[in-house]
């Protein structure tokens, strides 16, 4: 513990942080008040030839373990200094993929407990990246001009939000069902138009609109037909009638009653071994 | 290695289960549990056995199945066919008695050890005659008799002209542990005078002939231990121990009764009509009438010193015939153990099933190629049928006409059995109780072998049975010289008289006949415990009646005779009113009743479901201090001192089941205006609760609530009321969930998205029609509508029947359409679909079982109190108590809640959840073949499967409700925990002298966690829920009086719960949070020992880590200095503290 107090003020005397290659550390704290830092390593965030990325080379740094209170507008508060920012971006895990950026609605996706994160951060100008990686620290979350809330603060706010206005749940509803009907209708309209035509093959597409119902392609409903096809061909078979079917059936119960006994004996043997049979 | 430092807690030092400390964890199964696969190289060589303690399916070659099976193999398959009930219990009692059974060497250290023992006892010096008086005892050392009336009489001393072994040891039927070997020593008849046997004269020389001999053995080297006891427990008739010296001293105890020459007493006056005790002599008066009264039990006792030569030979003669006789004479013992039944004066003796297995052979009942197993089965099925009270049997076959009558022995004995004599009753010091109470077990463990469950060998034999977890209630007698008392107001002289002033014995008798009367149809079982067989040194003063502690009687009670608070009794003009009158006393008054009649009754004061559980502690004190003159100071009721851990907080006489009703009654009618709503596009076909409180296990039950509007923030166009910083935390409102079905409809959209608006629309609707039909509070989100009626809370979920399908249905590239589970699928057909049958199958239960509610609240007050509340489901602990209900074997379903929380400790410590899937068997829906079944899929599937299944008839696969944990650290933790608490817990039950802090086993070890976080209770608003509930909390803004509430009240706010979920999400993988969410005020924080190895950098991992260089590498490793301080960040307000108490994490 003592040694470990020591090391911390080594580092904190302006010693260079450990960080893993490619990444340089930044601290980071909470507020003032806080004596540990967490550390923040970021890079420039660059991708393989020819992969493709959401976000442009160059001019994004890619951090890692943002603390759970520090949200994307702190983030672009606290790295502003180094140049404009156009976009910050919170994940859970890092991912090269583009996140989905469909405009989620606070009704039906509510907002994750926040854990530690990492973040895309895009600059306007390349030159900020290396500027940012640069940074010393310790960068300070919360301060007295931009407090940010947490604990019971924190909860009482989120309790507000979560009591919604229902007029405004009503209008996103309405919205996204117009949308989705006129999408179904469409797509009716189409197959309407494609039924009984031949493709350019020849093959005609049979649907469920037809006239004549059709076996539905489920999974299902091809597993009850095979059922049925079992079951016919066992209503057929004679059972008992030859003597070594006799003789097998006889075998078949001994061979059961053998299967049963090493069964049993094992779970005798383990409850031998849990010293089961100790009555008191 | 354990950490220094870690003291016992409260419940003494348990392990860290959560974390995985290797050396204290049992082996987890594969692949369930992230840390437990370590273990240690030590307790695998313990285990020793079949991979890591788990049952593997069997693989047997083609050709081992199918082989020629030999002569012999098919003689012992068929031999199990015929005379067992399967191979596995063939197996398992052959395995049985070889744990009980004497080994030959043991055997013969102790013919050595008797060998030597005859040889020093025929040394023993004679003395010359003198006379008997009370200076006797001084010459022979101390006196091994209570009291020492004056006997005129002479005594000398010479050695026994036989020395026999009698008795178990001798027939090979005696089991281990403590193996005793009765030695009968036959006195010459130089000894004994004319009449000895009146007035205890023969009594007093056989003490004093056992006195001598103590004298003399106790001087030789042979004996570890010379010690006296009685025989039977009778305190007339003390026996001599004799244990050998060093290490075999716990290998045998010899026994040695004198015993009088054959043919010394007449048998025709030993009758049970016979007096031998003098009136004159023993009281000092001869009684009023000049008739004297009978001395049944005294003469018993003479005669069954006379005896104890024909009763071996009898049944060495009968028990030799087959090996079978002496198996079942073995398991009936283990048997009678188990349930307490054969220690003490006038227990079921293990000599007294064997007489009865010999009565059986006469009969031809038993046969001698009967085995064990069958011989036990026949055996329980006599006793489960023949009413030894009524019709008592004999194995006398004479037919002398002057033998006395049957009749005779069932005027002076509650149970009567004779001997082959015609003159002995074998059961005289059984009483009536302690025979039903062997019925009682007997038609149990009958019904148990009848239904064939797969497990009967473990609950039949395996089981024990103590009072305190057999009985509902228990009551104590204490101090039992109050019985004296007792004696005198009932008239009992003529039985202190034949007893030899045993008090206690004498009183038991007319006093269980007493409680029973007044219980009636309260009542199953009264059982009474039996006085324990003292032993003492030979240098001490023999204990006295009052020295054997207390008299501790057990109430089976009857739920349906619960209910009632009246006592109805004969109409006021019948003559048996005055017998009413004087049996109730005071508290019987005439009432007229609604039919006009005019009756005696007796009413009882209790309004609430526990008081009137708690009706028979107001019989019994009352009973017994009007008829036995027992005050209620020396009357420890122990039935409800439980009770105050599920108590409300300003409840002191109701345990919840009445504040459970009412919201059970609000949401009746919630549901009924559901039903009957207009003005939904589609009707509501079904409302069905799957709230907690709906089933009755809600700990503590909701009460409605009136918010005072000036504590909160009011958000008027919400109509909702919001917390304010500058205030505590307001009062906690859960809401109670329903799941409202529609009527179905080919209209809903086909996909997931759609679905989840259409649903939404509804909502809004619902919310409206409620408000404008019929003014009820209301507020809408996308998933739900919380509805405020009548102070409670409901949270309203429309469902749509096919959702479920539709988030399962899977596209494959050809079109077809294939249906796989998905999470997001089972959440919701689990919400929808399973948990309301279960609710509803639970709310049955109850109405079954009133006391379901308590036993279920206990328990999960208990888990919750533990801090492992988080790891269960609330419907595996509701389905855990259930399981006591419905398979209550060896047991009878639990009446109170005291007794099904003892047995819930008692099945989460013992049951093998790793070997057995928990079945709970609803409606009894499940056949036996059903339950085989379901057993064998299980053993197939054990890796797949959670490591703790509880089936159910709904879910007969997967066991749905602990899917999401416990994980198997914390199970194992949880058995522990119960281990440790089961015997605490029933020690202070069974204390006569009170329970002392019934909350000791509620109160978790916190020694056991690195890292404690403080909470401050401003914040916390079940504060007041707590295991020690503070006197005093802060005001949570509720008024107390009903008023028009038009804003909605803050609804499931609960600070910790917020601050958990937040530090699980940042520090899930390096630490486990455990919290108690009734009122607990510090969160245990246990760090995980695999992340705190230091890893190499990545990416992927960096969460609340930081990079150091260690010997020139660089690795990652747990920040801890800031992780301490984010606790605190993160829990603003909430946090009093972070007490970090270990250095482990220091790397």
């Amino acid at each position: 513990m003592a040694a470990r107090k020591r090391k911390r003020a080594a580092r904190e005397a302006g010693e260079s942080l450990p960080s893993p290659p490619g990444y340089s550390a930044i601290p980071i704290k909470f507020s003032e008040k806080q004596q540990a830092s967490h550390y923040l390593y970021v890079r420039e965030h660059r991708v393989r030839e020819g992969t493709k990325s959401a976000w442009p080379q160059q001019r994004t740094l890619f951090v890692l373990n943002v603390p759970p209170y520090c949200t994307e507008e702190c983030l672009s508060r606290l790295l502003s200094p180094c140049g404009s920012i156009q976009s910050v971006e919170l994940q859970e895990k890092p991912d090269l993929a583009e996140s989905p950026k469909e405009p989620t609605s606070k009704f039906f996706h509510p907002k994750p407990v926040p854990g530690f994160q990492v973040a895309h951060v895009v600059f306007r100008k390349p030159g900020a990246v290396s500027a940012a990686l640069a940074l010393r620290g310790p960068l300070l979350v919360s301060t007295e001009s931009h407090p940010v809330k947490t604990g019971v603060q924190k909860w009482i706010s989120e309790y507000a939000d979560s009591v919604l206005d229902p007029e405004a749940l009503r209008v996103e509803v309405d919205t996204f069902m117009e949308a989705y009907d006129k999408k179904i209708a469409e797509e009716e309209a189409k197959a309407k138009e494609e039924e009984g035509v031949p493709d350019e093959e020849g093959w005609v597409k049979v649907t469920r609109r037809g006239r004549r119902s059709v076996l539905p392609r489920t999974e299902a409903a091809s597993l009850r037909v095979l059922e049925r096809e079992k079951r016919k061909r066992a209503r057929k078979e004679l059972l008992n009638f030859y003597a070594w079917q006799h003789r097998e059936s006889k075998m078949e119960h001994l061979a059961q009653l053998r299967r049963k006994f090493e069964e049993d004996k094992q779970r005798i043997e383990l409850m031998r071994a849990q010293r089961k049979f100790r009555p008191y | 290695s354990r950490r220094a430092g870690a003291g016992p807690g409260v419940m003494g030092p348990a392990p860290p289960g959560a974390a995985g400390d290797p050396e204290v964890m049992e082996p987890t199964l594969e692949g369930t549990g992230e840390e437990g696969k370590k273990v240690s190289s030590k307790k695998r060589t313990l285990a020793g056995s079949p991979v890591e303690g788990l049952l593997q399916p069997v693989k047997l070659s083609r050709a081992e199945l199918y082989k020629e099976p030999t002569n012999e193999e098919l003689n012992r398959l068929r031999e199990t066919e015929s005379l067992f009930h399967s191979s596995l219990l063939r197996l398992q009692l052959e395995e049985l008695l070889k744990e009980v059974r004497l080994s030959e060497k043991k055997k013969k250290r102790i013919d050595a050890f008797l060998r030597e023992i005859n040889q020093r006892i025929l040394k023993v010096p004679s003395i010359p005659e003198i006379e008997v008086n009370k200076q006797t005892w001084l010459k022979l050392g101390s006196s091994p008799l209570q009291q020492c009336f004056t006997v005129k009489g002479r005594f000398r001393f010479l050695p026994p002209v036989q020395v026999m072994v009698v008795g178990s040891y001798l027939l090979g039927t005696c089991i281990r542990p403590d193996i005793n070997v009765d030695v009968a020593l036959t006195m010459p008849r130089e000894i004994l005078q004319d009449k000895d046997g009146l007035n205890q004269r023969y009594f007093r020389k056989r003490a004093l002939y056992l006195a001598h001999l103590a004298h003399h053995l106790a001087q030789d080297p042979l004996f570890g231990s010379v010690r006296f006891s009685y025989s039977g427990g009778c305190h007339l008739k003390p026996s001599l121990l004799l244990r050998p010296q060093g290490k075999d001293e716990h290998l045998v105890t010899v026994r040695l009764h004198p015993c009088p020459p054959p043919d010394f007493f007449r048998p025709c006056r030993l009758l049970p009509t016979k007096n031998n005790v003098r009136s004159a002599w023993y009281r000092g008066q001869s009684p009023p009438g000049s008739s004297e009264p009978p001395t049944p039990h005294y003469n018993t006792w003479v005669l069954q010193d006379t005896a104890l030569e024909s009763h071996v030979q009898l049944l060495s003669a009968v028990l030799g015939l087959s090996p079978g006789l002496k198996d079942g004479v073995a398991l009936l013992k283990v048997w009678l153990r188990q349930r307490e039944l054969d220690k003490g004066l006038g227990g079921f003796s293990g000599f007294l099933i064997s007489m009865l297995v010999t009565f059986l052979v006469s009969t031809r009942k038993i046969h001698t190629t009967m085995s064990g197993y069958q011989v036990l089965r026949s055996v329980l099925q006599f006793l489960a049928t023949t009413d030894l009270t009524v019709n008592g049997i004999s194995l006398c076959l004479s037919s002398d006409p002057s033998l006395p009558a049957l009749a005779d022995f069932h005027q002076a004995f509650p149970v009567v059995f004779l001997d082959s004599s015609g003159y002995l009753n074998l059961c005289a010091d059984v009483t009536a109780s302690t025979y039903h109470q062997v019925q009682h077990e007997a038609r149990l463990s009958m019904a148990l072998l009848d239904s064939k469950a797969d497990d009967g060998f473990q609950l039949l034999l395996m089981t024990p049975k103590p009072m305190i977890r057999a009985f509902d209630h228990i009551l104590h007698l204490r101090p039992l010289s109050r019985l004296q008392a007792a004696c005198h107001r009932l008239k009992l002289w003529p039985e202190l008289q034949d007893h030899g002033g045993d008090y206690v014995t004498a009183a038991l008798g007319p006093l269980t006949t007493l409680l029973e009367q007044g219980l009636g149809s309260r009542l199953h079982l009264l059982a009474h415990s039996r006085p324990p067989v003292p032993e003492w040194d030979i240098s001490q003063d023999p204990p006295k009646h009052r020295d054997t502690g207390a008299l501790t009687l057990g109430l089976l009670l009857r739920p349906e005779g619960l209910t009632s608070v009246l006592e109805m009794g004969p109409e006021a003009d019948q003559p048996e009113a005055a017998d009413f009158r004087q049996f109730w006393g005071s508290r019987s008054e005439l009432r007229r009743f609604q039919d006009g009649t005019i009756r005696e009754a007796v009413v009882w004061e209790a309004a609430s479901m526990a008081q009137k559980r708690l009706i028979p502690q107001q019989v019994v004190t009352h009973l017994l201090a009007l008829h036995a003159d027992i005050p209620d100071t020396c009357v420890h009721y122990v039935g409800g001192f439980l009770d105050a851990l599920i108590q409300g907080l300003k409840e002191t006489s109701s345990t919840g089941e009445e504040a459970l009703a009412a919201a059970v009654r609000c949401y009746d009618d919630l549901s009924r205006l559901l039903w009957g709503l207009e003005g939904l596009p589609l009707t509501v076909s079904a409302v069905q609760g799957i709230h907690p409180v709906l089933r009755y296990t809600e700990v503590f039950p909701p009460t409605p609530v009136w918010p005072a509007y000036s504590f909160y923030q009011r958000l008027r166009e919400r109509a909702s009321l919001v917390p304010r910083p500058d205030k505590p935390c307001p009062a906690y409102v859960e809401p109670m969930t329903v799941v409202c079905h529609l009527e179905g409809s080919g209209q809903w959209p086909q996909d997931a998205e759609a679905v989840r608006r259409v649903r939404a629309a509804f909502q809004l609707r619902l919310a409206e029609i409620l408000m404008q039909q019929h003014g009820l509070q209301c507020r809408t989100t996308a998933t739900h509508t919380d509805v405020l009626k009548d102070g409670f809370v409901f949270r309203v979920r429309v469902a749509y029947q096919r959702e479920p399908q539709i988030l399962r249905e899977m596209r494959s590239p050809e079109g077809m359409i294939s249906l796989r589970d998905t999470p997001a699928s089972l959440r919701l057909e689990r919400d929808t679909k399973q948990l309301p049958l279960l609710t509803s199958a639970l709310h049955g239960l109850q109405q079954q079982h009133p006391a379901f509610s308590g036993v279920a609240r206990l328990a999960k007050r208990w888990v919750r109190a533990q801090l492992l509340g988080e790891g269960f489901s609330n419907e595996s602990l509701d389905l855990v108590a259930a399981a006591l209900f419905l398979q209550p074997e060896p047991f009878f379903p639990p009446s109170s809640p005291q007794v099904g929380f003892l047995r819930f400790l008692y099945l989460v410590s013992t049951f093998d959840w790793k070997n057995s899937p928990l079945i709970v068997n609803l409606n009894s829906e499940l056949t036996v073949e059903e339950q085989v079944e379901i057993h064998s899929s299980f053993l197939a599937a054990r890796a797949q499967l959670p490591v703790m299944v509880i089936i159910t008839p709904q879910d007969r696969k997967s066991s749905l409700w602990t899917q999401d944990g416990p994980s198997a650290q914390i199970l194992q933790q949880l058995m522990v925990l119960a281990a440790e608490a089961l015997p605490i817990l029933e020690k202070q039950l069974m204390d006569p002298w009170g329970p002392g802090d019934i909350r000791t086993v509620f109160r978790p070890p916190l020694d056991i966690y690195d890292v404690l976080i403080h909470l401050s209770p401003r914040h916390i608003p079940r504060h007041r829920q707590a295991v020690d509930s503070p006197a005093a909390s802060f005001c949570r803004g509720l008024f107390s009086e009903p008023r028009p509430s038009l804003l909605m009240p803050v609804l499931g706010y609960d600070p910790p719960q917020f601050y958990l979920a937040q530090l699980r999400e940042a520090f899930g993988d390096l630490a486990l949070f455990f919290y108690d969410q009734h009122g607990g005020q510090v969160i245990g924080v246990l760090w995980k020992p695999t992340s705190f190895q230091p890893q190499p950098f990545k990416a992927s991992s960096t969460k609340g880590r930081m990079v150091v260089s260690q010997g020139g590498e660089l690795v990652m490793v747990p920040n801890v200095e800031a992780i301490l301080e984010d606790f605190a960040i993160l829990g603003e307000g909430l946090v009093q503290n972070v007490e970090a108490r270990s250095e482990r994490w220091a790397v």
